[in-house]
């Protein structure tokens, strides 16, 4: 749909030969990659490649031990994820980060609450908010009679749009996505995916961390692969197929060697 | 967080939308378990004893409710949180006792003694959150150990003080009417004589209800209580909201340390031992869930009326109070059993 | 000035003690060791006795508190040590006194609220020939559990003493408040008072831990029964929070209450409260100290197996003054 793959402006966010240790443990090594408005970035891997420990740096939740983290073309090192977020730059993960017996708005704005007044009492203001929460819903698709119900109560495909909803309307350039469809049935994938595609053509960059190639392929404009903590290399759509991206992923010859081996009876 | 069954996102063909109409939003309240109970109790006691429903006798179950539910609602609030507090009830007892002993034993005026064991008990819950939060030890087992260390000092510190194990002639202490006043006096509301401690505990319910609801922090400490791990994510400031709810309860307990002080001109060195469950009780009553995340502040005062409600009734019926225990473990299981099946007729997974 | 020769006689006591021990353990005659061991004790022969005080109470209880301090005077007197335990729950008191046996003291006082719970650590008391002095409760049980005497006043004929104040006053239908489920000697009160009475007393329970709400659970009894004309408290708080419920409520019912505290004494004088009943809980550590003392330096036994009364004394408006200002010091 989009032909906005590799037309890249100046990258959002950037790293260069960027590292990560927890003591002794090099959990991320030498990465450099970027993402720009309305691009999708795959970051795609086994269990335990590191997508999650970037995935983490990126989102200000542990700083980097080496290496460069650029916003908007300036060494940062965040401090926490408030000050990821304050850049722009929202991380919506698997477990959604929403509070299941909450209402839908509340965990809409959680964080983030619209209030009218100054000082320790200032009031909240529901009204705007429960509306807002709604439009932007409809926005995306979802059409909830009542913005009240615990959000608990909404199917995944459903969360996890709101979600991506939230990220959005709090002005996210860049959206971090941890495994969106991992959860979901192939349907629901597909809800979030056409989410996904709507957030980019909206001009919004997304970094979408996935172990699933098929899910990543038709959204994906650049797909960086992840091995025990190092880059097996980043490809531009056009210069891969889905089924090298599954090859490599993989780990290449072994799978090729484990179809051989299942092929035989 | 399992995988969900294809369902479509449009509202009129979504089987789980049904029957939501206004009064199961209202049955979803988590307090309304507490007031259908609060009001069949109300009611079983004003028709079988002549003196539950009398303006007198109304003040006394009022009064008994008040000190009990100013402390179920701070607890309420810190349970939503996600958190306990046992040293609540020891800590009446070490505010009115540090008042006591600053005005009694060493001339100390009244204002400034109060002042600076409100500091005290601040500092204490402080210390309570910070432990918490510090060393994520949990809740249980730091404020368990507050309990002790406080039960001990209060002891040995009026025993070292006053020689003895209970402050005597506080009535004595320059301003105590004044005091008396704001804390310790009767007030006559359409024909009740109502203890202050009533309308206080009205107004710390009120206030905390806003605060739950109509402000950030309520939305905040929902979340904390309920997960954690995604208020951390979405930037809610973890840290400070907890310590501040551990604190909450320090200052209740420093309130309710000064009604009981201001009415009955002394304290015991004993003061408050044990009182912890019957908060927590109370606002398990009033529909907080244990393990955070749920709860209202209006419920626990609920919570607090059935308890101060069944403590005189049973009074005033003249039934052999040997059995007040048993009652009142009767009452919380069917409470939590009501709130159980209230909110699983509104759809709450919890 | 007296007290230093006394703790260097405990140090000499405990010096030698720790000699005989070591003696006794690795076995050796007592030849060479013990005639350091009897220079030792000489200096103090009849002092620097320790004794375990081992109540049914928790720790921090107003009325055991002034039993505490009279055991200790009369401890630092003879130069002897007064160790201090408690717990409500009878094997848990077992246990302390086990622990006072294993820690070989010279002599026990017990208070006995529940005589068949603690049978069996009373006979190993017997048995390790540490004498025992029974307080407070348990006298008809005491010489049965092989006490040498009981120091007490009989709940029971304490309540009979009160029960009869408050008829003299011409009270007749009493609430009798127990501020400690389940405590027998409280229950024994009410009973004793009940009948003098003639019966017309009954129970009402409240939480010590909570004096407010006891206040205002009291007031709810006078308010649920007007008829009412006499309370009886167990415990000096309590017996002042009666006074205030009685005021709330309305009621002109005569007050009379156990145990004796400032307040109560000041409750006495303005006439809120008709009279308070002392067991002088300050003889119920005294004696017994002093007669473990006289039984170990003069064989002596107080009581002829009959219970020594530390009480009832009654405080009333005559005699309040006097008291006020022993109970000022924690003595009475």
């Amino acid at each position: 749909m989009s032909g906005g793959a590799g037309t890249t402006a100046a990258p959002i966010l950037e790293v260069r030969g960027l590292g990560k240790s927890y003591g002794s443990v090099i959990a991320l090594d030498d990465i450099s990659t970027s993402v720009g408005a309305g691009e999708v970035l795959c970051v795609l891997g086994d269990n335990g490649a590191g997508k999650s420990t970037l995935l983490k740096v990126l989102a200000g939740v542990h700083p980097h031990s080496t290496g460069e983290l650029l916003l908007d073309g300036r060494a940062i090192r965040f401090t926490g994820p408030r000050q990821a977020l304050d850049a722009g730059i929202a991380t919506v993960y698997q477990d959604l980060a929403v509070v299941p017996l909450m209402p839908v708005w509340r965990n809409f704005f959680l964080g983030a609450e619209l209030t009218a007044g100054v000082g320790p009492f200032a009031r909240l203001r529901a009204r705007e908010m429960r509306a807002i929460t709604h439009e932007q819903l409809h926005r995306m698709g979802i059409d909830l009679r009542d913005v009240d119900q615990p959000i608990g109560t909404l199917s995944g495909g459903e969360r996890q749009s709101v979600a991506i909803a939230r990220a959005i309307y709090f002005g996210a350039r860049v959206v971090i996505l941890d495994e969106p469809t991992s959860a979901l049935g192939v349907k629901q994938a597909g809800v979030v995916l056409r989410y996904v595609a709507h957030a980019r053509d909206t001009g919004l960059g997304v970094v979408f961390v996935t172990h699933n190639p098929h899910h990543a392929y038709p959204v994906g404009d650049r797909f960086l692969v992840l091995n025990r903590g190092a880059s097996l290399g980043e490809y531009d759509r056009t210069g891969i197929s889905v089924d090298e991206l599954t090859r490599l992923m993989a780990g290449g010859a072994e799978l090729e060697s484990l179809a051989r081996e299942l092929e035989r009876d | 967080m399992t995988a969900v069954a294809p369902a479509a996102a449009r509202p009129g063909t979504d089987e789980r939308m049904a029957g939501r109409h206004p009064f199961a939003r209202l049955l979803r309240r988590p307090e309304m378990g507490a007031l259908i109970a609060a009001l069949a109790v109300f009611g079983y006691f004003s028709l079988t004893t002549a003196s539950f429903l009398t303006p007198a006798g109304a003040a006394t179950w009022l009064y008994s409710a008040s000190l009990f539910g100013i402390m179920a609602v701070a607890v309420a609030m810190l349970m939503i949180g996600g958190e306990f507090d046992l040293s609540a009830g020891a800590m009446t007892g070490t505010t009115g006792l540090l008042v006591g002993a600053f005005t009694t034993q060493w001339g100390m005026n009244l204002w400034f003694a109060m002042l600076l064991a409100l500091l005290i008990a601040l500092a204490v819950g402080a210390a309570n959150g910070l432990l918490v939060v510090k060393t994520g030890i949990p809740s249980f087992i730091v404020t368990l150990a507050t309990f002790f260390i406080l039960q001990g000092l209060n002891l040995a510190g009026t025993k070292l003080v006053t020689g003895q194990v209970a402050i005597q002639n506080m009535i004595l202490v320059p301003d105590f009417e004044v005091g008396k006043a704001i804390f310790g006096s009767t007030i006559p509301v359409l024909g009740l004589d109502l203890k202050v401690s009533i309308l206080w505990w009205i107004g710390i319910t009120a206030l905390a209800s806003w605060l739950l609801l109509g402000t950030r922090y309520g939305n905040w400490i929902f979340a904390i209580g309920g997960a954690l791990q995604s208020a951390v994510q979405t930037g809610v400031p973890v840290r400070r909201t907890r310590i501040g709810l551990f604190m909450g309860t320090a200052a209740a307990g420093w309130l309710v340390g000064m009604l009981s002080l201001f009415d009955v001109a002394t304290v015991q060195a004993t003061t408050g031992i044990g009182q912890e469950f019957i908060y927590i009780i109370c606002a398990v009553v009033g529909g907080s869930l244990l393990t955070g995340g749920y709860g209202s502040a209006i419920g626990a005062a609920l919570g607090a009326l059935i308890y101060g409600m069944i403590l005189q009734g049973i009074v005033f019926a003249q039934w052999d109070n040997n059995w007040l225990k048993a009652f009142l473990g009767g009452m919380l299981l069917l409470a939590v059993l009501v709130n159980l099946s209230v909110r699983r007729q509104a759809g709450v997974r919890a | 000035m007296s007290r230093i020769p006394a703790r260097w006689a405990v140090a000499g006591t405990v010096a030698a003690l720790t000699l005989i021990s070591l003696t006794a353990c690795t076995g050796q005659p007592v030849t060479g060791g013990t005639t350091g061991a009897n220079t030792g004790t000489a200096a103090g022969a009849d002092t620097g006795r320790t004794y375990a005080l081992v109540v049914h109470a928790v720790p921090g209880d107003a009325f055991w508190d002034v039993v505490k301090s009279g055991a200790e005077s009369a401890g630092a007197l003879y130069g002897s040590t007064v160790t201090y335990q408690g717990d409500p729950d009878v094997q848990k008191q077992s246990q302390l006194i086990e622990t006072a046996i294993a820690a070989d003291v010279d002599g026990i006082i017990v208070s006995m609220a529940n005589p068949d719970g603690l049978r069996g650590a009373l006979a190993d008391a017997a048995a390790a020939d540490v004498p025992v002095i029974t307080i407070n409760s348990g006298a008809e049980d005491s010489a049965a559990v092989g006490a040498i005497t009981h120091v007490g006043q009989g709940e029971y004929l304490a309540g009979q003493g009160a029960g009869g104040q408050l008829a003299e006053a011409s009270a007749t239908k009493v609430i009798c408040v127990i501020h400690e489920a389940g405590n027998a000697g409280l229950e024994d009160r009410c009973a004793g008072a009940a009948d003098t009475l003639d019966g017309g007393l009954s129970n009402v329970q409240v939480d010590i831990a909570n004096i407010a709400d006891a206040q205002n659970t009291i007031k709810s009894a006078l308010l649920a029964d007007p008829e009412i004309d006499g309370i009886l408290t167990l415990n000096s708080a309590v017996g002042v929070a009666a006074a205030q419920a009685a005021a709330e409520a309305g009621s002109d019912a005569q007050i009379g209450t156990f145990d004796v505290s400032a307040d109560v004494t000041t409750l006495i004088n303005d006439g809120s409260i008709l009279f308070a009943v002392d067991q002088q809980p300050y003889l119920q550590g005294y004696l017994p100290v002093t007669f473990l003392e006289l039984f170990h330096t003069n064989g002596n036994v107080v009581g002829g197996s009959q219970p020594v009364y530390s009480g009832p004394g009654f405080v009333t408006k005559e005699n309040a003054d006097q008291v006020a200002t022993y109970a000022g010091n924690g003595t009475r």
